[in-house]
This record gives structure tokens, C-alpha cells and sequence, in this order.
């Protein structure tokens, strides 16, 4: 305190500076409290939207249906297996629809699922860092591809190739749209499985190693059963992405509404969900009762996508509580 | 030997591991590979003088007179065949000739009318050139000698008559005349041999060479030039040479495939002669030189579609991602910064989350429907606007199909801005909003702008959005935001599938393929360079 | 920064497009079927040249799509291959802006069925393609031809091409489950190329060396066949205008096109049939 004496006495402090305290109460600074308030009421409702939006989507789509849902046709449906909507009397069946979609998707998955979770295995433990700075990019690219460009290769390309070398009778075929829509589906359950396969520790692993496993029995039988709940979720999202697909399957799942005969015949052509009300969406009348079954269609798509995507939350949550605990 | 098992099991369970990435790899190869190549050829190939001077008339670009002395040139190592053609053809194409006396018969019919003559007179003579016109037209289409010098006869005796003199009915005469000495020297019984063949001849000089000397020039662009491209000329140089049949070599069997060398149909004519001339001269017939078409990325396709580039597709794509970036940007980057500043724990914020997420797993097709239910029909008539589709509508259903992915991308740049920089500032006494601004958001830039170029190339190329909500295929350029547009993306789709011209001009279908596949791996390589570059700058690898 | 580059660039790109094309003296706004698509096509462009401020749209969609959109008002000539039906008429009748529908004919077409060109088969009657499509024959052996399975393909229900086809060869039954729907007349073409055992329906404008036509009961379609309506399955070109167009209108010139003998050989030059014997 002596220091300060008067001979040198504090230079003159700056307006606006420690002439008031730095934690103001609310009802002393009510502009600042309230501008806060605002911006913050502001940025909720911004983010709110999304709710909002998700609420107008399943809004919108169940008004267009409803009409067609509510009416008597609901049991033909779901059971009928001939979709003719333009007959006379018209028919909406969507047996073989359904099928169709459940034909491209199993055999998708069939394709993806092993070789994703062994893609994923490779960039989590096989790779060298090097390597995986290279690899990474590549599924990147693998995913950015537009789904038209994977449909255009899959009908004028992949699809005469399979005819001539292969001699299939059609081209066009639930196999092809299988494989293709498999490509497509890896990138998300590679990145998927290989987040949730990182997310094991280190400690799991040394351990097994410490036992004397090789590094197949380590992974095969400890690392993986230990992040199945990330590898179930990265499997429900290829199969989300394998299901909302519309491109591909429009161009080249061959169109045709109806079981494969005998089932187990891949070459047949089917025509999935998405790829019907593609088709045939442009064309109707709005309001008509096509476009109502159109849109009851797609409701349907849009319950089922919501379901996989509320179940693969539930698993992912799970692979959160382990990556922080 | 238990311990070889397990490590059998190793190596094989890693040589698999390898396998899948391998595959991969292939894959992506082998889808890109033929598209680019093939889509390459539409900017690069090998262009031929009938290219540059289309070029010239429609765009008006290159040299005009480096083209004309080209043309003259061209066109004369081109006379020999068309004289051969000519000679040839005389007696045998009659259908042509017959055209041409209809064609006189109708002419003259509108020079009696022009010269207002009396409604009597008119009608007479008509009905006498009429007469003259169906006895030339029996002798053109008999192969009786005798009734065809017949029928001419009776036509050159007309001649004599005066109410025919100084009009276009003259030319009928000649006509006869001409084919008179023609027919004296000619074998008639073979002619309808030669006239088929002879025919596909001329229709494949035509899609090599353009219209035949003395051919009126027809209206459509279409048929106006030849072959613009060497590998299209060699395609209808082997159908030149090569008359493709089908063939029953056993019953029940489907038929194979021969090709015919198509000099053997002329043998002993001399007709013979060109196909040996055409297939040695072909190169100095159309010369071919290397070009590089960059302006297929900017021009326009006329009519017909046959030539031109993918300008107006690329327009359309860039400004419904424009347009829809302007939307989802600035919404995503707030929901980010209000999700990591301000959002507590409770149910609220789950629910905001979960419906983020909803989002992001919604099919592509579901977004057409509901920007179709509500932006197309409920939204535009509350604005008192007509329900069309539109840029509007196709943008907005695209912002809302990108703004999940801004908003993940977004949230993880901000939180991985390391909290340091946060608390240094609001240490020096920065209010919250204004670290946020100046600290956060521009750490947080680059994960942001990579966020923002991956939702660009997913929503360039995304296609079931906007194939009802305001895109279409094969438009021009639209003037206002309400009007619907071309895009890459749905073009792709029409030309892989629909459309006529596309089927025959390969190039056409991958170059447009091709150019979206083009943009978007450069968006894509542009946000993986950024990213490693920050990625070094904040975490030290 | 980047943003406002692109924006610039756009922008720019928008007023120069605006500057290629002068001052439009007329905007025509086309849509529908794909079958008449081509003429259409080829119109505009000899149109467009014929009057250099006229710019006119085709879009190739589906003659429903096309009835649908002249009711709406979204465009001014709809192309259509098959006519209005009772529904869509009694629409633009009774719609907000009501009008009546004129149809003017432009030209004749037939439904060809069409075979790869390694199928042995030369002709079918009208029964045994309806057999085809309801699924009855499902091998090209119970035709007399080779042992390979029958891929009929068809055009979609709103093809004004697919209505012509059930009405006069199906009888109004339903087709098979297994039939692969298509959108368009080429991509039917292209189908039928491609694949050995496919068998489809286009019209006579689609029909080129890379395909076979068949005989259907005994004709074989060509002009004459068909103008002269002994080919069973012909049908009319159409161009729906609201109501008659103004004399000398932009809309009539293009609706009258077809009478100049430029037009007819336009419509000759691109497979059809022209409707006069000029």
C-alpha cells in the first residue's frame, strides 16, 4: 500500500473499465439477460426444426395416405400378391413389392456383412497406419459415388456382361441389384464396425495376446463379440441403406411385380418398394386412389426405416456408454 | 499340431481380411474405369471434318476458311463414289425418280394456281398431267421392257402438245427422255435385286458422308452431317463392308450370326468399286485429327440432342445445391453450435437428437413424396402460386435431405476444436456468443467446410429427391426459380434409359455420367485434403 | 469466400445463357408420350429454325403424364398416343380454367412386336402375344422356336402404347407377374436388343435393324399396312390443344405443322406413317 503512495499517483482508469463488477445479477443487467435469453430461445427454435420437420414429414405422408389406409383394401394389401393399379377394377397388392425389396436386401447383406466386418477388422487391427491413411480415402470415395452412377454402371455394363458371359436370361435381376446395392451398403458398416471395433480397448486385447491367441482367435473370439452391439448397429444401417435405395434398384432389379418362381431363383426380376413408387409416381393424378396407394407405400417405408433407425440407436448408444466408461 | 491349426487359421483369417479390402478396390476400379474412359471420349476423341464444320454452323467456332479449303478438298476425293453411285443408279433407283415426277406434278400444279388461270381450264389440265405423271410413274415402276418404252413413248409424244409448253411439266419429259436411253441398256429383271441393296448402301454414305450431292438439304441437324466422330465413322465403315444376317444353321435353334461381305451383292457391277475405295480413302475422306472438346462441359444440346454438350445440365445441378446449401448451411451450423453451447441433458435435447438422426436414415424416395405433399401442394397455393414443380420445391426437399449431415459434420468440427482455445478466451473476458464467433467457429472452419463439400456432392447427386419435386430431363436453361430444370443427376438417369438418341451414341450417355462422377470426386478429394490438412494442424497426425 | 465465388459464377452463367438465346418471340411448352416424342423433337428443331425467336420445350414423360399436365395448365400442346380417356376429359372440362381438348391427328403408328434378331420366329397371332402376356406360354419351344424362357417386356400402365396394347391384343386381361415394366419405347428397344429371349412392343418408329418385327396374324407392319388399317394393332398420333387454337397462333402453326410437306417428311424420316399419301 505504501507503494502507491501519492507521489506517483495511478493513472485515470479507462471508461467503461472495473467502474462496475464483472458477474452482473440478472435484474441489474436485464438488456444483457434478456439479449442472452433471446439468442438462446432463437438457436432452440432454429434447432428445433429438425423436430418439426420429421413431424410434417410423417404428417404429410399419413394425409395422403389415409384415405387409401383407412378404406377396405387394407387386408388386400398386405396379403395380395398383384399390384395392378391402372386395371379395371384396380388392385393393390403389395405381397411381391415387399418381396422384392426383402430379396435385394437379404442378398445385399449376404454379400456386405462378411465383408465389411472383415474390412472393418482389417483397418482396426491388420493395417499399418500408413495404410489405413490410404484405405480410408478409398471407402470415402466407395461412398461418395452417386447411386445413379452405380445404376447406370449396373444396367449397361454389369447387366449385358452377365447376360453374354454368364448367360443369364435376364440381365436385370435381383442379383444384380443385390450385388451392386451391396457395394453400396459397405462403406457406412465399414465405418460402422471399424468406429465400434476401436472403441475396444487396448486392455481386452493385450490380454487375449497375453494368453498366447493368435490374432484371428483375439479377434474372432473376444474382440468382436465384445463390440457386437457396434457391429449389430452398423448392420441395421446397411440395411437401411440398402432398403431407402431407389436409383439402383429402378434401373436394374428388372421390374417385374412378383415372387421369384421357384424362390430361391436370384435371375428373376423383382421390383422393390422404392423403385415402384419411382416408377409410377410421376404419372398418376394427384389425389387419385394410385397415388394414395403411392403414398401408403411409402408411409410403410417410413415406419420401417424409423424402427431400424430407433433399434440401431438403441445399439449405439450402447457402444457410446462403453467408449466413455 | 494343434498349434499349425491356429496358425493356419491366422493366415487365413488375415489373407481374408486383405482379400475383402482387395476386392473392394476392384470394385471401385472397375465401376469407375469403363464410365470415366468411356465418358472420356466424348471430350477427347478423334473429330472429323464433318465435327468442325457442324461445329462451325452451329456455334460458330473454328476457322472458316481453314474449314472451307478442308470441305473442297474432302468433297473431292469423295466425287469418285458418288459419280460411281450416280452412273449406277440411274437405272436402277427408280423410287427417287418417281418422287421427282411427283414432286414436278405438284410444282406445276401451283404454277397453274399462281397464274390465276380459270377454274375449268385448270382442272383439265391437270387431269392430262396427271395422266402423263402415272403413265412415267408405270414406266418407272414396270420391268417390262416393252411396256416401259411403251409408256415413255406416250410421254414423249405429249410433248408436241402446246398447253405444255414453258411449263414445269417440261421436266417430266426429260425425265422420260433421260430414262429412255437408260433403260435401252440396262438388264430390267434384276433391278429389284440391286434397288434393296442398293439402298442400304446409300443410307450407310449417308451417316458417313452427309447428304448425297443433289440431295435437298434436310431439315433436321440430325441428317444435315456425317460422321462427326472417327470411332462412329469405323462403326458404319464395318456396316459399309459387312451386311449382317441371321442365319438357321439347325431347327430349333436360334439363329446365328453372319456377316456377308456386301461387294458379293454387286458382283460383276460397277458398283463394285467403292467399297474397296471407301475402306483404303476413308482417312483423307473425312480427316480425322485428335480434338479436345472442352466446350461439351458449357454447350448447350440443340434440339435433336445429337450434338452438344451438358451445359444446361450443369447449371441445373449447381443451382439447386446452391440454392439448397443456402438454406441447410446456415440452419445446421446453428443447430451444431446450439446442441454443443447451450443444450442441457433433459428429454428435449433427446428428442432433438433422435429426430436429427430420424432424419438422416429417411430414404431418398420418402423426401420426393413429402416435398411433393407439402412444398408442391400444400406450401405454393398458400403463397397463391399455381402447385408447379419447381427449382424452389427440388431445393428446399434437398436442404432437408443434407441439413443431418451439415449438422453431424458440424458438430463434430466444433467439439473437436480443443476446449482450450474456449476457455482462453472467455478467460480474457469474451462473452460466450462472441468466443463462439471468433474463437470456436473459425477453429472449428475447416471440419465445418469439409462437412459442407461432402452434403454438396451427396446433394449433387442424388437423384429420387428431385425426380418429382422440379426435375426434368432435356430442358433448357431455366429463367426464374419457378420453372423446372435439367440436372446431371436425372439426366443421367433418362439417357442410361430412355432416351433414343443415347442408345446409339454411347459416348453421349457416359460423357454425361461421366461429368457428374467427375464432379463430385473433386469435391470429394477437396474435402480429404482439407481434412488431412487440419487433421495434422490439430491433432499432430 | 468460396460460396460467393460459386455465386458469382453461377450468376454469370445464368445471365450469359440468357444472352445466347435472343429475345423469345414465343415459348411452347410440349410433354408427353414417348412415342411420339421424336416427332415432337424433330418439329421444334426444324421449328426453331424456321422462326429464330421461337424456343420450344419437349419432355418425354408418358402420354398420361402428358393429359395431366394440359389439365393443370403446365403446358400447351400435350403429345399423346393414345386419346383422352372419359376421366381425363370430364377433368379438363370441368377444371378450374375449363377448356375442351382438341385432338389433332399427325400422323399413323403401329404397335410392332418386336424379337431379338436371333429368334427363328417370323410371325404370331394376336392370341398367342396375349397368351405371352398373361403368362401361358412361357417358352419359346411351345411356339415352334428354340428352348430358351420367353422375357416379355411391356411398357408401363401409363403409356399411352401400353393402353393401345391391352386394349386390342390383350382384351382387357391382366399381365403376368413375371412381365418387366419399362418407361419408354427405347428402353423397351434397348431391352429387346440386348436379351436373347426378350420379346416387347414399341412403335413402328423404334423398329431398326437391331430388332426383328414380327407378323401379327398374317400382316406385317409397314406404311402401307398400317395406313390402310389392316395391320391390327394401329393407332392415331395425337397432339391435344386446349380448345382450337388462335388462327395463326404460334400453338396453331406448330398444330398445322404436319399438313406441309416438310412436316409429313419429317414424320417419314422418322418411321411413322404420314398421314396423307403426299
Amino acid at each position: 500500500m505504501t507503494l502507491l503512495s501519492t507521489n506517483n499517483p495511478v493513472p485515470k482508469a479507462k471508461a467503461a473499465e472495473f467502474t462496475r463488477p464483472l458477474l452482473l445479477t440478472p435484474s441489474e443487467d436485464w438488456k444483457g439477460y434478456l439479449s442472452n435469453a433471446a439468442g438462446r430461445i432463437f438457436l432452440f427454435m432454429v434447432t428445433f426444426l429438425s423436430v418439426i420437420a420429421v413431424l410434417l414429414i410423417f404428417i404429410f405422408i399419413i394425409r395422403e395416405a389415409t384415405e387409401f389406409l383407412t378404406g377396405n383394401n387394407l387386408k388386400e394389401f398386405f396379403t395380395s400378391v398383384g399390384w395392378y393399379p391402372t386395371h379395371d377394377p384396380p388392385e393393390f397388392g403389395i405381397l411381391a413389392i415387399m418381396a422384392g425389396t426383402g430379396y435385394v436386401t437379404i442378398v445385399a447383406l449376404i454379400i456386405a456383412v462378411p465383408l465389411g466386418i472383415l474390412a472393418a477388422v482389417y483397418l482396426s487391427d491388420i493395417a499399418p497406419f500408413k495404410l489405413r491413411q490410404v484405405v480410408k480415402p478409398i471407402i470415402e470415395i466407395l461412398a461418395a459415388i452417386p447411386s445413379v452412377a452405380y445404376g447406370f454402371f449396373a444396367v449397361l455394363v454389369f447387366s449385358p456382361w452377365l447376360e453374354v458371359n454368364l448367360d443369364f436370361i435376364k440381365g436385370t435381376n435381383a442379383l444384380n441389384a443385390g450385388i451392386i446395392l451391396a457395394l453400396m451398403a459397405l462403406p457406412t458398416i465399414i465405418s460402422v464396425a471399424e468406429d465400434s471395433l476401436s472403441a475396444v480397448g487396448r486392455e481386452i486385447r493385450e490380454a487375449a495376446y497375453g494368453l498366447g491367441s493368435t490374432r484371428a482367435e483375439t479377434l474372432i473370439k473376444v474382440v468382436i463379440p465384445e463390440a457386437h452391439s457396434g457391429i449389430i448397429a452398423a448392420v441395421i444401417l446397411g440395411m437401411m441403406r440398402a432398403i431407402g435405395e431407389t436409383m439402383v434398384v429402378l434401373m436394374a432389379a428388372g421390374m417385374s411385380s412378383q415372387i421369384p418362381s421357384p424362390w430361391w431363383d436370384l435371375a428373376d426380376g423383382v421390383r422393390p418398394m422404392t423403385a415402384t413408387i419411382a416408377q409410377e409416381m410421376g404419372e398418376t393424378p394427384k389425389g387419385s386412389l394410385h397415388y394414395q396407394a403411392l403414398f401408403a407405400i411409402g408411409f410403410f417405408l417410413l415406419v420401417f426405416t424409423f424402427g431400424l433407425n430407433m433399434l440401431s440407436e438403441h445399439f449405439l448408444a450402447r457402444v457410446r456408454k462403453r467408449k466413455r466408461g | 499340431m494343434r498349434l499349425l491349426i491356429r496358425q493356419l487359421w491366422d493366415k487365413f483369417f488375415t489373407g481374408s481380411a486383405v482379400v475383402s479390402i482387395l476386392l473392394m478396390v476392384l470394385a471401385l476400379v472397375l465401376i469407375l474405369g469403363p464410365m470415366l474412359v468411356r465418358g472420356g471420349s466424348a471430350v477427347f476423341f478423334r473429330g472429323t471434318v464433318e465435327f468442325r464444320k457442324m461445329q462451325l454452323a452451329l456455334y460458330n467456332r473454328g476457322d472458316v476458311d481453314e474449314i472451307t479449303t478442308e470441305s473442297a478438298e474432302v468433297e473431292k476425293s469423295r466425287q469418285v463414289i458418288f459419280d460411281t453411285l450416280n452412273h449406277f443408279r440411274r437405272g436402277i433407283e427408280t423410287e427417287h425418280l418417281i418422287k421427282r415426277a411427283r414432286k414436278f406434278y405438284r410444282d406445276y400444279g401451283d404454277q397453274l394456281r399462281q397464274q390465276n388461270t380459270p377454274s375449268e381450264q385448270y382442272t383439265l389440265l391437270r387431269s392430262q398431267a396427271k395422266k402423263i405423271r402415272n403413265k412415267l410413274c408405270d414406266a418407272y415402276e414396270s420391268e417390262n421392257k416393252n411396256q416401259v418404252l411403251e409408256n415413255l413413248d406416250f410421254v414423249i409424244q405429249q410433248q408436241d402438245n402446246s398447253d405444255f409448253k414453258g411449263t414445269l411439266l417440261e421436266e417430266l419429259f426429260v425425265l422420260a427422255q433421260k430414262y429412255k436411253k437408260v433403260v435401252q441398256s440396262i438388264d430390267l429383271t434384276r433391278r429389284e435385286q440391286y434397288a434393296q441393296s442398293l439402298n442400304e448402301v446409300q443410307e450407310i454414305l449417308r451417316q458417313l458422308f452427309g447428304p448425297l450431292p443433289g440431295e435437298p438439304t434436310p431439315s433436321l441437324a440430325l441428317f444435315q452431317y456425317g460422321a462427326t466422330r472417327w470411332d462412329l465413322a469405323q462403326k458404319y465403315l464395318h456396316r459399309l463392308l459387312w451386311k449382317e444376317e441371321w442365319i438357321q444353321i439347325a431347327p430349333d435353334k436360334p439363329l446365328v450370326r453372319r456377316e456377308l461381305e456386301r461387294k458379293t451383292l454387286f458382283a460383276g457391277t460397277e458398283l463394285e468399286s467403292i467399297f474397296d475405295e471407301v475402306q483404303n480413302n476413308l482417312p483423307v475422306m473425312l480427316q480425322p485429327h485428335p480434338t479436345f472438346y472442352w466446350q461439351y462441359f458449357i454447350d448447350d444440346h440443340p434440339p435433336g440432342y445429337y450434338f452438344g454438350g451438358v451445359g444446361p445440365e450443369i447449371i441445373g445441378t449447381l443451382l439447386i445445391t446452391l440454392i439448397s446449401m443456402l438454406v441447410a448451411i446456415p440452419l445446421g451450423i446453428i443447430s451444431a453450435a446450439y446442441l454443443i453451447e447451450c443444450a442441457g441433458e433433459n428429454i428435449i435435447v433427446r428428442v432433438i437428437r433422435t429426430c436429427i438422426n430420424t432424419l438422416a436414415g429417411v430414404p431418398s424416395i420418402v423426401f420426393g413424396l413429402f416435398g411433393l405433399a407439402f412444398f408442391v401442394l400444400y406450401v405454393l397455393p398458400r403463397f397463391h402460386m399455381a402447385s408447379k414443380e419447381c427449382i424452389l420445391t427440388a431445393s428446399l426437399t434437398l436442404a432437408l435431405l443434407v441439413l443431418p449431415v451439415i449438422i453431424r459434420a458440424s458438430e463434430e468440427a466444433i467439439r473437436s476444436v480443443p476446449r482450450t482455445y474456449k476457455e482462453a478466451s472467455l478467460a480474457l473476458g469474451a462473452g460466450r456468443f462472441r468466443t463462439f464467433v471468433t474463437v470456436t467457429l473459425p477453429a472449428a472452419a475447416p471440419g465445418i467446410l469439409t462437412g459442407i463439400i461432402l452434403s454438396v456432392s451427396r446433394a449433387a447427386g442424388e437423384t429420387a429427391p428431385i425426380l418429382f419435386t422440379g426435375a426434368v430431363a432435356f430442358a433448357e436453361v431455366p429463367r426464374s426459380l419457378l420453372q423446372q430444370t435439367p440436372a446431371l443427376s436425372i439426366g443421367s438417369y433418362v439417357i442410361a434409359t430412355s432416351d433414343n438418341v443415347g442408345m446409339n451414341l454411347p459416348h453421349k450417355q457416359y460423357g454425361m455420367v461421366m461429368t457428374l462422377i467427375v464432379l463430385i470426386l473433386c469435391l470429394n478429394i477437396f474435402a480429404i485434403w482439407i481434412r488431412s490438412r487440419t487433421s495434422k494442424k490439430l491433432h499432430g497426425y | 469466400m468460396k460460396k460467393l465465388m460459386l455465386v458469382c459464377i453461377v450468376t454469370t452463367l445464368i445471365l450469359g445463357t440468357n444472352a445466347w438465346s435472343a429475345q423469345p418471340s414465343g415459348r411452347l411448352q410440349l410433354q408427353g408420350s414417348t412415342t411420339v416424342g421424336p416427332i415432337g423433337d424433330a418439329f421444334a428443331e426444324a421449328f426453331m429454325k424456321m422462326y429464330p425467336g421461337v424456343s420450344i420445350t419437349v419432355s418425354k414423360t408418358g402420354s398420361g403424364d402428358g393429359a395431366a399436365s394440359l389439365v393443370d395448365g403446365r403446358c400447351d400442346i400435350a403429345m399423346m398416343s393414345r386419346f383422352m380417356k372419359p376421366k381425363e376429359y370430364k377433368q379438363a372440362v370441368e377444371g378450374n380454367n375449363g377448356f375442351l381438348p382438341v385432338a389433332h391427328v399427325i400422323a399413323m403408328d403401329g404397335v410392332c412386336v418386336i424379337v431379338h434378331p436371333s429368334n427363328p420366329i417370323k410371325e404370331l397371332t394376336s392370341e398367342q402375344v396375349r397368351n405371352i402376356y398373361t403368362g401361358k406360354l412361357k417358352n419359346w419351344s411351345d411356339l415352334g422356336g428354340p428352348d430358351s424362357t420367353i422375357v416379355p417386356i411391356s411398357r408401363d400402365t401409363s403409356s399411352g402404347t401400353y393402353e393401345t396394347f391391352e386394349k386390342l391384343v390383350m382384351n382387357k386381361q391382366k399381365m403376368a407377374g413375371n412381365v418387366e415394366y419399362v418407361n419408354s419405347n427405347p428402353q423397351a428397344h434397348a431391352r429387346v436388343k440386348f436379351t436373347k429371349g426378350a420379346v416387347g412392343y414399341v412403335g413402328l418408329g423404334f423398329v431398326d435393324n437391331k430388332v426383328k418385327a414380327l407378323k401379327i396374324d398374317g400382316v406385317m407392319p409397314n406404311q402401307v399396312t398400317i395406313s390402310s388399317g389392316k395391320y391390327p394393332v394401329s393407332r392415331p398420333l395425337f397432339l391435344f390443344t386446349k380448345n382450337y387454337p388462335k388462327l395463326g397462333s404460334l400453338v396453331h402453326e406448330f398444330c398445322t405443322f404436319y399438313l406441309k410437306e416438310k412436316g409429313q417428311e419429317i414424320i417419314e424420316s422418322k418411321g411413322f406413317v404420314p398421314v396423307t399419301n403426299y
